[in-house]
């Protein structure tokens, strides 16, 4: 397979070909991308930003008011349900959102922008109940407006939401040295300064040590949420008492406006250690496990000169003529796979929307008991229907090992183009795919399908065992199960 | 802490919702249709070009022996005589007892008009639509059921599930399908390997799935495939025992062009555990007035090929079913194996058209007016009451 450069563009650094939607034609497309989609209100949360923050903090109140009335012995297991019941609903909805931004949206670099800072500030849904509402609300407010930016301004936005202190424990974290810890025991949690330091910043093996670690972790205290608003909040009871020193610079609250720790985002977004770590992550992310060093010393480049603006680094990676070569060595994540199949089946955005009208039938009411014949049936379709939507969305992510929001650890999820083809891998893309093909492709000819999801990406054995198959389900099929369609 | 437990409790929920479909991805859709009066009418789609020289074995034939000497029986290897010329496969004996009590017929040497090209997505589509030519873009049986005399309409209650071919069109039909987890076919598999043949990563992977139990479940084993088509024949017969009187389903596997022996026994029992469990499900009252057809696009070769199958051929065989027919008989003018008789010295010659077994039994189950029957149902076939397949 050798695709030409704006095939490459689509599938290597977009989420693949979907019919009627213009390639890329070169590295200035993709990058004009990025400003547009900065500017677009993207389909979660749901109800908007401060919409989803009413709806967050109604919940939470509500179930605030529950816990309070059950110690006091008047437990309401109804309403408790209730509130768990909508937070999943909301989750379900936004991570459906999700999933429908990213193939209906034209902006596929910007699209995997996304999904690559999302991963790399990685937060979960399953950390509690609060966060299946925060994390949509987090992505939406804190990382896709800020992917163009500059680092230091990605940084802070990522760091200084309710989702990474939930996710991290900061808002549980107490200076040992402030006024709330010398006065209990509470103390010191260092889960955020280190994840920080070696995930989010300097990478791991760069040379800093565990005393950086804790005085990341100390210099952070001060910070948690205010679970009303759902707000960051700086509580100077917390926060330790200064100077506290990190990789030779001292930090001290001189002013006690809590702003030390901005200071040392700045500091850690300018080390010259977050320039290589980050953009390494991207060209490994983007084109190879092992990228090619001089794009990612061009990069490194750019990130100095243009003193960490993201577009910059992108630019310097994708006007590399290394960056267009060697096709496929990365193998699609779960994620993309499932985009990029959708896409190719040209889905009108309606009928995927249907999906989630499937998968919400199933939440109705009790059945009668003396039902109509009719009636069994509408019911038993309802929910054969909704099993269908979550096979083909929710589940197949799960199976795939990739659900929306639920990274595995802060690390996010794995890169590596062998922990996406292992054997168990494959056969649940062969299934996902064969269960699509059956449910989207059954009027198709294989050989137009081909032609869309691939492009001339196709190698020409695929494009003559597709035409052979023994029936158009599995041609079909095999267009999404074969290596170029897996590959980027 | 006290959110997290409830959280768990909740998510658990959600996985138990969640895990019972995504265990059984693979949704076989049946297609059902009602229709007045009580009679059924079952079509079965062979996908991939089935080998009726291989189901029904022209043992009599003096040419038969030379043709397949690893794939052809005699009675004294196994094979189930049926009438002193032709024999039954043992892997369809399941199907023994059907033969016995009149249930069941072939007809050899049949095909549609489709010739020359031999691809399986023309050919499917072909014997789908029932037209004589690829133009034809609605399904034979869809257009059979406006044409059934006293029809009323239904409702279509799931717009997302795709029909099958062969009953889509303006009239309006329920599409079901079964959730069990139905695995790939035999021929399937063997061209992903060769889909994945070339990427040494993938090929690597695909040959470990194939050996390991948890990804072969979904893939490969015969025990959940055989339960697959189970199911999906015992929601058709279920669905035909209320108020449904048509229904249509397929099975893959058919295409056997490497090692067919043990490809074709599993198709061929896939086919009769589907037309045993169909009579099974809708009892001996709705089977007495069912007739079963069953048919494939084409056949295959009718010499061995390179690689202990067979390749695309022509002339094919339809197998009929239920206890609405007389059965108990080979039907079909046999043409012969001489190399003379064969068409372009390769496949067997076709001497009937598939589509006027179905418009026979369309007329027999649902009173379809011939004219109707040859210019609307099937356009430019010839068929009247006078046709042989009446009388089988």
């Amino acid at each position: 397979m050798n695709p030409s450069i704006p095939t490459l563009a689509a599938i290597r650094f977009g989420y693949g070909l979907r019919p009627g939607e213009e390639l890329p034609a070169d590295a200035d497309a993709l990058l004009a991308q990025i400003e547009e989609g900065v500017a677009e209100k993207p389909r979660f949360p749901r109800e908007g930003l401060t919409g989803r923050i009413e709806t967050a903090t109604r919940v939470l109140s509500v179930r605030a008011a529950e816990a309070k009335a059950a110690k006091a012995g008047n437990p309401n297991a109804d309403l408790r349900k209730e509130t768990q019941r909508q937070a999943q609903r909301i989750y379900r909805q936004d991570a459906m959102g999700r999933i429908a931004q990213a193939i209906h949206s034209p902006l596929g670099f910007y699209e995997r922008l996304a999904t690559f800072w999302v991963d790399h500030f990685s937060t979960s849904v399953l950390k509690s109940l609060p966060m299946r509402m925060i994390v949509p609300l987090y992505e939406a407010q804190s990382i896709r407006p800020n992917i163009g930016g500059s680092f230091s301004g990605l940084l802070q936005a990522a760091i200084l939401h309710p989702a990474m202190l939930i996710y991290l424990d900061q808002n549980q974290s107490v200076g040992p040295d402030s006024v709330a810890g010398r006065k209990n025991s509470r103390g010191l949690n260092e889960n955020l300064g280190r994840e920080l330091l070696e995930l989010h910043t300097l990478g791991a093996g760069s040379g800093y040590t565990q005393d950086d670690v804790r005085a990341a972790a100390l210099i952070l205290t001060g910070l948690s949420v205010d679970n009303r608003a759902l707000e960051v909040v700086y509580r100077p009871r917390l926060a330790e008492a200064g100077p506290v020193s990190l990789l030779g610079r001292s930090y001290e609250d001189d002013e006690g406006d809590g702003q030390d720790h901005i200071l040392m985002l700045e500091d850690l977004a300018a080390n010259p250690k977050t320039a290589l770590h980050v953009s390494r992550k991207l060209a490994r992310h983007f084109i190879a496990d092992d990228p090619p060093e001089e794009v990612v010393s061009s990069m490194v480049d750019a990130w100095t000169k243009s003193q960490g603006n993201l577009t910059e680094v992108y630019r310097a990676m994708l006007t590399h003529p290394r960056a267009w070569s060697d096709p496929g060595q990365k193998i699609k994540q779960p994620f993309e796979f499932l985009v990029s199949g959708f896409r190719a089946f040209d889905l009108p955005e309606k009928n995927f929307a249907e999906l989630l009208r499937d998968m919400e039938g199933e939440d109705e009411g009790p059945v009668e008991k003396a039902m109509e014949m009719a009636g069994v049936r509408a019911k038993e379709n309802a929910k054969r229907k909704a099993g269908r939507a979550n096979a083909l969305t929710f589940g197949a992510l799960q199976r795939m090992g990739q659900p929306v929001w639920q990274p595995p650890s802060p690390a996010g999820f794995a890169d590596e183009a062998g922990v996406w083809l292992s054997p168990s891998q494959l056969s649940e893309r062969i299934t996902w795919s064969r269960m699509v093909a059956r449910i989207l492709g059954q009027k198709m000819e294989p050989s137009e399908f081909l032609a869309a999801a691939l492009g001339d990406a196709v190698r020409p054995e695929t494009q003559r065992i597709v035409s052979q198959a023994p029936n158009k389900v599995h041609g079909i099929t095999m267009v999404l199960a074969s290596p170029e369609f897996n590959r980027r | 802490m006290t959110l997290q437990q409830n959280f768990l409790l909740s998510r658990r929920g959600f996985l138990a919702g969640a895990c019972c479909a995504a265990a059984a991805p693979i949704l076989t859709p049946v297609t059902l249709a009602a229709t007045p009066g009580d009679n059924r009418f079952v079509t079965i789609v062979l996908r991939g070009a089935m080998d009726g020289l291989d189901l029904v074995q022209p043992y009599g034939d003096p040419a038969f022996a030379t043709l397949r000497p690893k794939l052809g029986l005699t009675p004294q290897t196994g094979l189930l005589d049926l009438d002193g010329f032709f024999g039954l496969n043992p892997a369809a004996s399941a199907l023994m007892p059907l033969w016995q009590a009149g249930e069941l017929s072939f007809v050899h040497a049949v095909s549609t008009p489709y010739r020359d090209q031999r691809s399986h997505f023309d050919g499917q589509d072909m014997l789908e639509t029932g037209g004589s030519d690829k133009a034809e873009r609605t399904g034979w049986l869809n257009r059979a059921l406006s044409a059934i005399p006293r029809s009323d309409a239904r409702k279509a209650i799931d717009i997302n599930t795709s029909m099958e071919l062969i009953l889509s069109g303006p009239s309006d039909v329920d599409s079901w399908s079964t959730q069990s987890n139905f695995a790939l076919a035999e021929d399937e598999i063997a061209f992903l390997d060769r889909l994945y043949e070339g990427d040494e990563a993938f090929a690597r992977a695909m040959q470990e799935a194939k050996k390991t139990d948890m990804s072969a479940d979904a893939l490969y084993g015969d025990a959940k495939r055989g339960s697959g088509i189970a199911e999906m024949a015992r929601l058709a017969g279920g669905m035909l025992r209320e108020d449904y009187r048509i229904a249509s389903f397929s099975i893959n596997g058919w295409d056997t062009h490497v090692g067919q022996k043990a490809q074709f026994r599993k198709a061929a029992g896939d086919l009769s555990t589907a037309i045993t469990t169909l009579k099974a499900s809708l009892g001996d009252e709705a089977w007495g007035k069912t007739v079963v057809l069953a048919i494939t696009e084409f056949g295959r070769t009718v010499r061995e090929n390179g690689t202990n199958g067979t390749d695309h051929g022509t002339g094919g065989l339809a197998v009929l079913a239920g206890g609405a027919i007389s059965g108990g008989k080979v039907l079909g003018q046999w043409p012969g194996l001489g190399d003379d008789h064969l068409l372009d010295r390769r496949d067997l010659m076709p001497t009937g058209d598939v589509r006027e077994i179905a418009a026979a039994m369309l007329y027999r189950q649902f009173g379809i007016d011939p004219d109707n029957l040859t210019g609307k149902v099937f356009p430019g076939l010839a068929f009247d009451r006078s046709s042989i397949y009446l009388k089988g």
